[in-house]
C-alpha cells in the first residue's frame, strides 16, 4: 500500500487496525490511514465494508455493539483512543455525524444541539457557538422550540450536523452524510463541510457510498471492501481509476450479456446514488 | 358526597406516594432498561430507617428524611456500580431476577435487625389533628404527605428539564448510543437515575410511615401498587407516571369506601389490564418502547 505523501502532520493515523464483534466475526482486518491537519479524506465502500465500524472504532462507540479493537492503534496526534472512553476522544476534538443522524426525537433541536456540548464547560462560548450553528443553517434557528421528530430528513441531518460541531471538532467524522438526501441539500451540507475545511482548518473524514460526491470535496481517498483497505490515492487519481468508475462512480463501458457482467451491474447500481 | 370527598382526598395523598414511587420505578426503566422489583423495597427499607430515625432516636423528621434519602441514593448507586454494571449486556430477564434477588435480601436484613414484628404507624413527628375545608376532615399527616410528595416531584421535573444532568438522562433514554457519541458517560447517567429513582422510593417510605396503618414486612407491597401506576401512564413517560400514581391512588380508595377494601387491588390491577389490552403502551407511552 502506498504511503501517502503528507503536506503536515497527521491528525489520526489508524494503523492495522482489526475489529471484532462478540469475540467472533471480524469487521475490520488490518486497516490502516492517513488524515492530515486540515485535510478532507473519504472512505468509500459498499454496505458491509466496515466503514461504521471504522468510525465506531476511532469514536470510542465499540462498546455499544459488543466489539473490541483486536490489533493495530488509532492515534489522535500521536495519542491511542483504542482505549479512551467516548467522553475522552470527544473532548480532544473528535466528533461524529453518526449513519441515520441517531437524533434524540423527542427533544427539541436546541437540546439536541446541546448535546454536542457535553464535554465543555464553557458556558458563555457554548451559547455563542449555538448562535453561530443557527447562522450557519437558519432553519434551525426557526425551529429551536420544535421536537427533533417533526424535521424533514435534511433538517434532521443539519441538526446532526450542528450537534457534533457544538463539540468543536478538529477532526469531524461523517457517516454516510449523504444517505436518503435530496442532491441538492447533500450539495449544501458538503458546501458548509468544505467551507469550515477551508475557513477554520476543521479536518474532515467522509465516510460515504455516495463516491462521486465524496471525491469530489476530498483530497485523498481510500476504497474498503469487507474490512481491508483495497485501494488509495488522491482523489483525483481515484476517480481517474477504471476499477473505482465501474464499481464505484458507474462509469464503466462494459457491454455484454453474461452472468458476471449482470453481476456487476448490480454491483454498481447501488452506487448510482 | 361528604364521603366521596374524602375518599378523593385520602385517595390523592396515597397517589402522590404511588406517583413518587411509579416515578423513581420509570425513570430507572426509562435509562437503564432495568425493571427494578426491589423498588418497593427501597421504599419500606425508608419506612424501617424512619423508624429508628424518628421513633428510636427521636430526630427531627425533615433532618431525617434528609439523610434516610441519601443513604438510600447511595444503596442505589451502590447497586448499580457493584451489581448492575457489570450485568450491562445481559439478557433483560436475569437482570430482572437480580432485582428480585436483591429485594429478597433487603427484607431478609430488616427481618434480622428489626424482627418480624409489627410496629404502629409514626405519631410523634407530625402533627396529628387536621382541619377542615368545606366540611371534611383532612388531617395534617395527609396534607404535608402531599405536599412534600408534590414538591419533590416537581423538583424532579425542573432537575429533568433545566439541568445538563437531566438533558443527559433524556437523550440517553432516547438514543444511548448517539448520547456516548456526544461524550456522554452512560454509567454516570444510569447511575444518576438509580440515585434519584432510591431517593424518590426513601423519601415517599419515610412519609408513608407516618400514615401506614402498619409498618410491617408486607409494606414492600407498595412497590407493587406502582406497578400499574407505571404502566398506566407508559413505562417510559415520567408524566405518565405521575398522573397513573395519582389515578391508582384515587380508584383504590373509592374501591375500598364504596365497594369493600378487599377490591382495592384488583380495581387497580384491573384497570392496568384494561388499560394495556386498550393500549398496550400505556396512556402516554410511546408505541415504540424498545430502542433502535
Amino acid at each position: 500500500m502506498a504511503v501517502p505523501v503528507l503536506k503536515s502532520a497527521p491528525v489520526l493515523e489508524v494503523a492495522n487496525l482489526e475489529v471484532v464483534y462478540k469475540n467472533a466475526v471480524i469487521a475490520l482486518r488490518g486497516v490502516s490511514l492517513t488524515v492530515a491537519e486540515g485535510q478532507v479524506v473519504a472512505v468509500l465502500g459498499a454496505n458491509g465494508a466496515g466503514k461504521t465500524t471504522l468510525v465506531r472504532a476511532i469514536t470510542g462507540l465499540l462498546f455499544v455493539h459488543d466489539g473490541a479493537i483486536r490489533d493495530g492503534a488509532i492515534l489522535l496526534r500521536g495519542e491511542d483512543l483504542g482505549r479512551m472512553s467516548c467522553a475522552q476522544i470527544v473532548s480532544r476534538g473528535v466528533c461524529q455525524v453518526p449513519e441515520g443522524r441517531m437524533l434524540f426525537p423527542s427533544l427539541t433541536v436546541e437540546e439536541n444541539l446541546k448535546m454536542g456540548s457535553m464535554t465543555r464547560r464553557d458556558r458563555a462560548g457554548i451559547s455563542q457557538d449555538l448562535e453561530r450553528i443557527y447562522e450557519l443553517f437558519p432553519i434551525l434557528g426557526d425551529r429551536r422550540r420544535q421536537e427533533a421528530r417533526w424535521l424533514s430528513g435534511g433538517e434532521q441531518q443539519m441538526v446532526a450536523v450542528g450537534r457534533a460541531l457544538m463539540a468543536r471538532p478538529r477532526l469531524l467524522i461523517c457517516d454516510e452524510l449523504s444517505l436518503g438526501l435530496a442532491p441538492q441539500i447533500v450539495e449544501t451540507l458538503f458546501e458548509m463541510l468544505a467551507r469550515l475545511n477551508r475557513e477554520d482548518g476543521l479536518s474532515v473524514l467522509l465516510i460515504e457510498q455516495n463516491a462521486r460526491m465524496a471525491l469530489e470535496y476530498a483530497a485523498y481517498g481510500y476504497i474498503l471492501e469487507t474490512g481491508r483497505v483495497v485501494l488509495d490515492g488522491p482523489a483525483p487519481q481515484l476517480r481517474d481509476n477504471e476499477d473505482v468508475q465501474e464499481f464505484y462512480l458507474g462509469g464503466g463501458e462494459h457491454v455484454s450479456i453474461s452472468y458476471s457482467a449482470i453481476k456487476h451491474y448490480k454491483r454498481r447500481k447501488r452506487w448510482l446514488s | 358526597m361528604d364521603k366521596f370527598l374524602i375518599l378523593l382526598l385520602t385517595g390523592l395523598t396515597v397517589g402522590s406516594i404511588y406517583s413518587m414511587v411509579a416515578l423513581g420505578f420509570v425513570l430507572v426503566f426509562k435509562s437503564t432498561d432495568v425493571l427494578n422489583f426491589a423498588h418497593g423495597e427501597f421504599l419500606m427499607l425508608g419506612s424501617y430507617l424512619a423508624l429508628t430515625f424518628l421513633v428510636s432516636w427521636d430526630l427531627n423528621i425533615w433532618i431525617s428524611i434528609l439523610i434516610i434519602a441519601a443513604l438510600i441514593c447511595a444503596l442505589g448507586v451502590g447497586i448499580h456500580f457493584g451489581i448492575m454494571r457489570p450485568l450491562i449486556g445481559q439478557p433483560l430477564f436475569s437482570v430482572v431476577l437480580v432485582t428480585i434477588g436483591i429485594a429478597i435480601i433487603i427484607r431478609a436484613g430488616l427481618l434480622i435487625i428489626y424482627g418480624p414484628l409489627e410496629r404502629g404507624r409514626i405519631t410523634q413527628a407530625l402533627p396529628q389533628s387536621g382541619f377542615d375545608v368545606a366540611g371534611v376532615p383532612v388531617p395534617w399527616v395527609n396534607m404535608i404527605m402531599f405536599v412534600v410528595a408534590a414538591l419533590s416531584v416537581l423538583v424532579f421535573l425542573l432537575f429533568f428539564k433545566m439541568t445538563r444532568i437531566g438533558l443527559q438522562m433524556r437523550a440517553v433514554a432516547e438514543n444511548l448510543e448517539a448520547a456516548a457519541a456526544m461524550g456522554v458517560s452512560p454509567n454516570s447517567v444510569f447511575a444518576t437515575s438509580w440515585g434519584i429513582g432510591a431517593v424518590m422510593a426513601a423519601v415517599a417510605g419515610v412519609l408513608y410511615a407516618n400514615y401506614a396503618p402498619v409498618i410491617d414486612l408486607n409494606l414492600s407491597a407498595i412497590g407493587l401498587r406502582a406497578f400499574p401506576a407505571a404502566m398506566i401512564g407508559g413505562l417510559d413517560s415520567v408524566g405518565g407516571a405521575i398522573l397513573g400514581g395519582l389515578i391508582v391512588g384515587v380508584l383504590e380508595q373509592l374501591a375500598a369506601g364504596y365497594i369493600g377494601a378487599e377490591y382495592r387491588d384488583v380495581v387497580a390491577f384491573g384497570l392496568m389490564f384494561v388499560v394495556l389490552m386498550v393500549r398496550p403502551f400505556g396512556f402516554f407511552g410511546k408505541e415504540d418502547v424498545i430502542r433502535v
